[in-house]
């Protein structure tokens, strides 16, 4: 690699949903959506976790929904 | 009718009395309604992610049941008035689902379309050993 070019090499990010064929994202299932959401309690962009658009909408939605339920923090303590 | 789902938070400090007169107002309010409740989830008590009320626990309820439309009115009110909920969520499966369904023809359609294919290949190579056999 040439010298003063940052050295960057970028992961291979897949989507998670398209993988295994998740087609739909449910709002109890917090296991799930704890991977998505980081200890400050907001929600990974798109950029970080390589989720295809359609994903990241519904994503975003059981997010919503579960933080209405009181099931994940609206933000990190 | 449709599928709904519905998710309720009930006050963890509520004996366990009124909260299943509670839940049974809830259940008559759809039954009366010529609906059923399909499928009841009792998770029990859990820590809130957040303190509603000043309170850090919530006994989790989620059920689903099937009813028309019109007994949102009421469980609406049931749900914002009642003491004993302390969050509630209701939730249309069948719209949500609409496209789950779709996916899964899709995909179902596109595994079955790649299963015929292996299929004609594997049908394909035993013409092709057959014409060498007839050939040799």
């Amino acid at each position: 690699m040439r010298q003063g070019r940052k050295r960057f090499r970028r992961r291979v990010r897949v989507c998670r949903f398209t993988v295994e064929k998740i087609n739909y994202i449910d709002y109890k299932d917090i296991e799930l959506l704890r991977e998505y959401t980081p200890t400050n309690g907001k929600i990974l962009p798109r950029r970080v976790t390589g989720t295809r658009p359609a994903f990241q909408r519904k994503l975003s939605r059981a997010i919503k929904r579960a933080r209405h339920m009181a099931l994940l923090p609206y933000s990190g303590h | 009718m449709a599928l709904y789902e519905l998710g309720i938070i009930i006050d963890p400090e509520l004996p366990p009395e009124a909260e299943t007169v509670a839940l049974e107002r809830l259940e008559k309010i759809i039954t009366d309604a010529d609906g059923s409740v399909v499928e009841k989830d009792a998770r029990g008590r859990r820590q809130l992610a957040y303190s509603i009320n000043k309170k850090n626990y919530g006994v989790y309820h989620f059920w689903k049941f099937e009813s028309g439309g019109e007994v949102m009115t009421d469980l609406n009110f049931e749900l914002r008035t009642s003491d004993a909920v302390l969050r509630s969520l209701i939730l249309n499966l069948d719209r949500e689902l609409r496209r789950k369904r779709k996916m899964d023809a899709k995909l179902q359609a596109k595994a079955a379309k790649k299963a015929a294919k292996a299929e004609a290949k594997i049908e394909q190579a035993e013409q092709v050993e057959q014409d060498a056999e007839t050939e040799s």
